[in-house]
């Protein structure tokens, strides 16, 4: 999740991050705002799988394995939606919709794809920084969503030290049981990075 | 007065009802310098304090002749910390971004950048990883990864509180060396492990919030050893 980016030379790869985010956000926005019918469906699909195609991700059968694994990825996503909103919405808006937020989704992984979280939050940060007239700190913004990025697999690791050790000492998985440690173990590690950003030169 | 160093007078730090560090009077000019004690001595304290970290409650302090807690920033420009867990000091998904990371003040042109980064990566053998992801290194290698964040502003005072405590041998004797070799840095070594402490050229050792002896390594060591056999 944190290191989807790949190496690569295509024309995805060389544009430069602002503009690539700003592509492919529209993108993303004119996939989510089809109508749920079943029209929506192969459209969603093809916007999907052309833009796997042409972003010039790799050589042969590459963007297609890469779409694979993307969905792949998203299988538990893609059973939940459909699933509830079948029971609750009907065939029709359950399949259009679901195919929507998944096309919007592998799209939106195009962007992590072919952009080093670098570049992208260097882009972040230029196009906020006409807000900082408002009182917005562009640089803080940037260096929130980077922090953010970065503690996921870490407390996913602490999460999983703290169902280990409950484990270890006969415990069953309980979520009473767990919130507590890892809250605690989350709110350490909070402290410490907190003393590492501020060694390291951030305000 | 000497600009280089680390000088505290009658500096205390309280945190809530408990004194943590208590009177402590010590000028250290060396350029290695171990930090010893038990558990709770107040020796980790004492790096956060010289680090910019944790104010003081009461005394003076001056570090390389600055107040941290008056001129912080141009502090910090000036030293590097290096913590015991690895994994608190990683902000960046990749090795490269990481280490980058620690320049993104300087606002440096990106083929300056890229050169600084490549030469810290090479110093510390991180050049194979360099797009590795960092959270899936190994712990001796996110602790290189930490060092070389560190190194690459090229700072005169390093302050590493137990940098080699999850490592195993090998890796522990490879950080070690980065931090005691070289001459170009000054270094606050916070650390149980009396071999590291040996080669370092000046020795502290605290006890109960407050320093207990100061003087050559094997002599505060042989101190230390005497109260660890009481």
């Amino acid at each position: 999740m944190l290191t989807l980016y790949k190496p690569g030379t295509g024309w995805l790869h060389r544009m430069p991050a602002g503009p690539k985010l700003l592509l492919i956000l529209a993108v993303v926005l004119a996939v989510s705002l089809l109508p749920a019918r079943w029209t929506s469906v192969p459209v969603a699909a093809c916007v999907a799988f052309l833009g796997y195609l042409v972003a010039g991700l790799g050589p042969g059968m590459m963007p297609l394995h890469e779409l694979g694994r993307q969905l792949y990825a998203l299988r538990w996503i893609i059973g939940i939606t459909l699933v509830s909103q079948v029971i609750f919405i009907g065939f029709e808006p359950a399949v259009a919709n679901t195919t929507r937020v998944i096309a919007a989704i592998v799209l939106a992984a195009l962007l992590a794809l072919s952009t080093r979280v670098t570049a992208l939050l260097d882009a972040i940060e230029r196009g906020l920084r006409p807000f900082e007239r408002l009182g917005l700190d562009s640089q803080r913004v940037a260096l929130l969503l980077t922090v953010t990025i970065s503690t996921i697999p870490v407390l996913g690791r602490r999460a999983a030290e703290v169902r280990d050790a409950q484990r270890a000492r006969g415990a069953r998985n309980n979520p009473r049981t767990f919130i507590i440690p890892f809250l605690i173990v989350a709110l350490k590690h909070a402290d410490e990075l907190g003393d590492a950003l501020t060694a390291r030169g951030v305000r | 007065m000497i600009e280089s160093g680390i000088r505290l007078e009658n500096v205390g730090v309280r945190l809530g009802d408990t004194d943590v560090l208590r009177d402590v009077c010590v000028e250290l000019n060396a350029r290695t310098i171990a930090v010893i004690g038990e558990n709770g001595s107040g020796k980790s304290t004492f790096a956060r304090l010289v680090g910019g970290l944790l104010p003081r409650t009461t005394g003076q302090l001056r570090v390389l002749g600055l107040d941290p807690a008056r001129r912080a920033a141009e502090l910090r420009r000036r030293i590097a910390v290096v913590f015991s867990n690895p994994d608190a000091q990683i902000i960046m998904p990749t090795v490269a971004e990481d280490i980058a990371f620690s320049l993104r003040s300087d606002k440096l042109r990106p083929a300056e950048l890229q050169a600084r980064v490549e030469t810290a990566m090479e110093r510390f053998g991180l050049t194979h990883l360099a797009q590795r992801a960092s959270h899936d290194l190994s712990g001796g290698q996110k602790q290189l990864l930490a060092l070389c964040g560190a190194f690459i502003r090229n700072p005169e005072l390093v302050i590493a509180d137990e940098p080699t405590a999850y490592l195993d041998a090998r890796n522990a004797r490879i950080v070690a060396n980065h931090l005691l070799d070289g001459t170009d840095h000054r270094l606050v070594l916070v650390t149980h492990d009396l071999t590291l402490a040996a080669r370092c050229d000046q020795a502290v050792l605290f006890a109960d919030g407050g320093l207990a002896a100061i003087g050559k390594p094997a002599e505060v060591i042989e101190r230390y050893e005497a109260v660890l056999r009481c």
